[in-house]
């Protein structure tokens, strides 16, 4: 625009995405996938998440155009036999460090096995941080709007050795630094994040977030020790009016009745539903305040987003989803899925619009198979 | 039929209409009839299904441009226009009927994964190459005795490794026993796959005579030869995949209690072991003409040492059936021929000195 030109607002019309997956059609598919894993003993696993992610993906729409995933099974078990050759690799040269420098040497109670499990955890950690970042650069690739493939700049190993770092960190400083670890992470995450040639950004800092934080980790000191209180004095109160010694409780457990069980479900329940009042909305309060924070701060060129999820809808995806998963022993998850994409579709809204001819098809076609990582070392989804 | 168009190249989308002609599909705008593109029919196909997706693209091979139609009938018009263009409108399969039978082929495949595991085991086990379960025995055992004083009296070992052999023999059993003894306690003797048994000092030393040390040992021997080690590997592993499965990797408490269930049936294949092992034992001493009052006056004493059975009170938690029933099922009178000579005991004895 001319300098004193005409003044115009930006087109910041508000829209949100669509859903318009259906919970049975969500489950034949993934009861057809559990069906397949049990007579591949967890082979099909490939092809069956690819299905369940076409479906989802189809479903969802931004500006009246659907994703679609393009991903294929093929390349998620490729991506998985080259974890397993990297572990094989590891392995070997572990079993080499341990014939030369710790077998029969004054170390020599330190066995191969432990090296082996000692050394895993000490990669697994770093390794699932670069399978996170490496895992969602291929769906992003596989992913595509409008006929456009979205993707992913960045090294994964820089973000593996970045997490790894912050992790470690926040864990020595008593979780003090989960702003930081949060705002840093983020960050690439969501700035690496493409629509073809229309980048992502994201100006978030730890320092807009610190106040908030501060008070929901001295909130969660106080309400831990009050619910540890609660529940000492609830259990030792119930014991001493029942009449019931310590020895006779251990010996109950050992032999249970069906009495003792139903005893026992109640009072996990009841220390659930004390931590759920005390512990989780606390939680979720602050869970809630980040998201919206995290995505108030990202925009795609000239589109803002914003949401308004509250802690309540946040006690709901995650708290009362992870109770679905656990009570139906994990056939519950197409349920959480569906109601996950469904909050996404209520809260997520989206400011204003790209413009089309401006965003330009990537020459990168992206990795050539994925995931390999984040199936070995984390518990994957879809 | 309307659709919207992405040209491929950009994310710009447009609204257009088609025509289908003998040789092409033809895609322009509605309002100035101007052609957007125009693609060979014989090139033209369906990315994905409508049982997918909800509008599947229909594309030009090779290219990068699409072309999205949301209403079904119209997906369905073009499908019936251009047969290459089937799965644009697949009939849509009912979803209850669908439901219901993947959930009964669920449960069915559950219920007999877990039968194979649970009985298929017992087949499973001895498929399994010698050679790999004496290894697995071998590193197992390197790293348990790892930081132990190992006893290496000659004379002992030999003693207690030549009746475990004799007894194994008996028993038909074609593989080689090697019996180690580690220094200290607690008292206590337990196998490995691969023929290889262990053996505590404190267990020797505590023994009141030659009996007790042959019906533990029998009673090892039993394991070895009914291949329970590497039967409840088979099964622990059998149980865990089936739960991996089920939870399809979504949810880490699951797996987590899935593996508590894990362990409370390998104890409960724990004592179904011990009492095999326990009839087993006693019945090859017998065969051989030895006292086979060993292992019961063994648990009477250890019984009278600690009145609360430990066992027992674990109930469902226990690795071992109670005491008090393994020693009424392995009474026995003092009939038979020592297990060991008297210079073969006095060696044991002295194993570790």
């Amino acid at each position: 625009m001319a300098p004193g030109g005409p003044w115009s607002a930006p087109a910041l019309t508000p829209s949100r995405p669509i859903y318009d997956g259906k919970l049975g059609e969500l489950y034949a598919i993934y009861l057809r996938h559990l069906v397949l894993m049990l007579l591949t003993l967890g082979w099909s696993r490939f092809w069956g998440r690819t299905r369940i992610r076409r479906y989802v993906w189809n479903h969802v729409s931004v500006l009246g155009d659907r994703f679609e995933y393009r991903g294929r099974g093929r390349e998620l078990l490729i991506g998985f036999l080259f974890a397993l050759l990297l572990i094989a690799a590891w392995a070997g040269l572990m079993y080499l460090v341990w014939l030369y420098v710790f077998h029969e040497k004054p170390f020599a109670t330190f066995g191969l096995f432990d090296i082996f499990s000692l050394s895993v955890a000490l990669i697994g950690f770093p390794l699932a941080y670069v399978g996170h970042y490496a895992g969602l650069r291929y769906k992003l690739s596989r992913t595509r709007w409008r006929g456009i493939r979205c993707g992913m700049a960045g090294s994964a190993w820089h973000y593996g050795v970045i997490a790894t770092f912050l992790g470690f960190a926040n864990a020595v400083t008593g979780y003090l630094l989960t702003p930081v670890v949060s705002v840093n992470l983020a960050r690439p995450r969501i700035g690496n994040a493409r629509v073809g040639t229309l980048p992502f950004a994201f100006a978030g800092s730890a320092s807009d977030i610190y106040g908030r934080f501060l008070g929901y980790y001295f909130l969660n000191i106080i309400a831990w020790v009050a619910a540890a209180v609660a529940v000492a004095m609830a259990v030792g109160g119930t014991l001493e009016g029942m009449g019931v010694s310590f020895s006779e409780v251990l010996e109950n457990l050992a032999k249970p009745t069906a009495r003792t069980i139903l005893l026992i479900l109640i009072v996990a329940f009841a220390a659930y539903i004390l931590f759920g009042l005390l512990i989780l909305p606390l939680r979720c309060w602050w869970q809630a305040y980040l998201v919206r924070y995290l995505v108030s701060r990202s925009r795609a060129g000239n589109v803002l987003f914003a949401t308004a999820i509250t802690t309540r809808q946040m006690w709901g995806f995650l708290v009362l989803n992870y109770l679905i998963v656990l009570m139906t022993l994990g056939i519950g998850w197409p349920w959480v899925m569906h109601r996950t994409m469904k909050l996404i579709a209520g809260q997520l809204w989206i400011y204003g619009a790209p413009d089309g001819a401006a965003v330009r098809q990537p020459a990168d076609r992206g990795p050539g198979y994925g995931e390999g990582l984040l199936d070995m070392f984390d518990v994957s989804g879809v | 039929m309307v659709a919207r168009y992405y040209n491929g190249e950009s994310a710009a989308v447009e609204e257009v209409a088609l025509r289908v002609t003998t040789h092409e599909l033809v895609i322009y705008r509605p309002a100035d009839s101007a052609i957007v593109a125009r693609w060979p029919v014989a090139d033209i196909t369906v990315l994905g299904d409508s049982r997918h997706e909800a509008a599947p693209p229909v594309v030009l091979r090779g290219g990068e441009a699409r072309l999205v139609i949301e209403d079904p009938a119209a997906r369905a018009q073009l499908a019936s226009l251009v047969p290459a263009l089937a799965p644009l409108s697949l009939p849509p399969e009912p979803v209850a009927p669908r439901l219901a039978g993947f959930s009964v082929a669920l449960v069915a495949l559950v219920g007999m994964f877990w039968g194979a595991v649970e009985y298929g085991t017992e087949h499973a086990a001895p498929l399994i190459p010698y050679s790999l379960q004496a290894k697995l025995g071998e590193s197992v055992l390197d790293e348990l005795l790892a930081d132990k004083e190992m006893c290496e009296g000659k004379a002992g070992l030999a003693a207690i490794n030549r009746l475990a052999n004799d007894l194994a023999k008996e028993a038909g059993y074609k593989h080689e026993i090697t019996v180690h003894i580690v220094e200290g306690g607690p008292v206590n003797a337990f196998t490995l796959p691969g023929s290889i048994l262990v053996f505590y000092s404190d267990l020797i030393d505590q023994a009141k005579d030659s009996s007790q040390v042959a019906g533990v040992l029998a009673h090892e021997i039993g394991h070895v030869v009914h291949q329970h080690p590497t039967k409840g590997l088979v099964k622990a592993y059998g149980m865990d995949l089936l739960l991996k499965i089920l939870s399809g990797g979504y949810s880490d408490i699951l797996n987590t209690l899935g593996s508590g269930g894990g362990v409370l049936l390998a104890l409960r294949n724990g004592r179904a072991f011990e009492r095999e092992a326990d009839e087993t034992g006693v019945r090859l001493l017998e065969q051989r003409g030895l006292r086979a009052d060993g292992v019961s006056s063994f648990f009477e004493q250890m019984l009278a040492k600690e009145p609360k059975d430990a066992a027992a009170a674990a109930g469902i938690w226990s690795s071992h059936p109670p005491t008090a029933e393994r020693i009424a099922a392995t009474k026995r009178s003092t009939a038979g021929r020592p297990a060991f000579s008297a210079a073969e005991w006095q060696a044991l004895r002295t194993v570790c000195k």
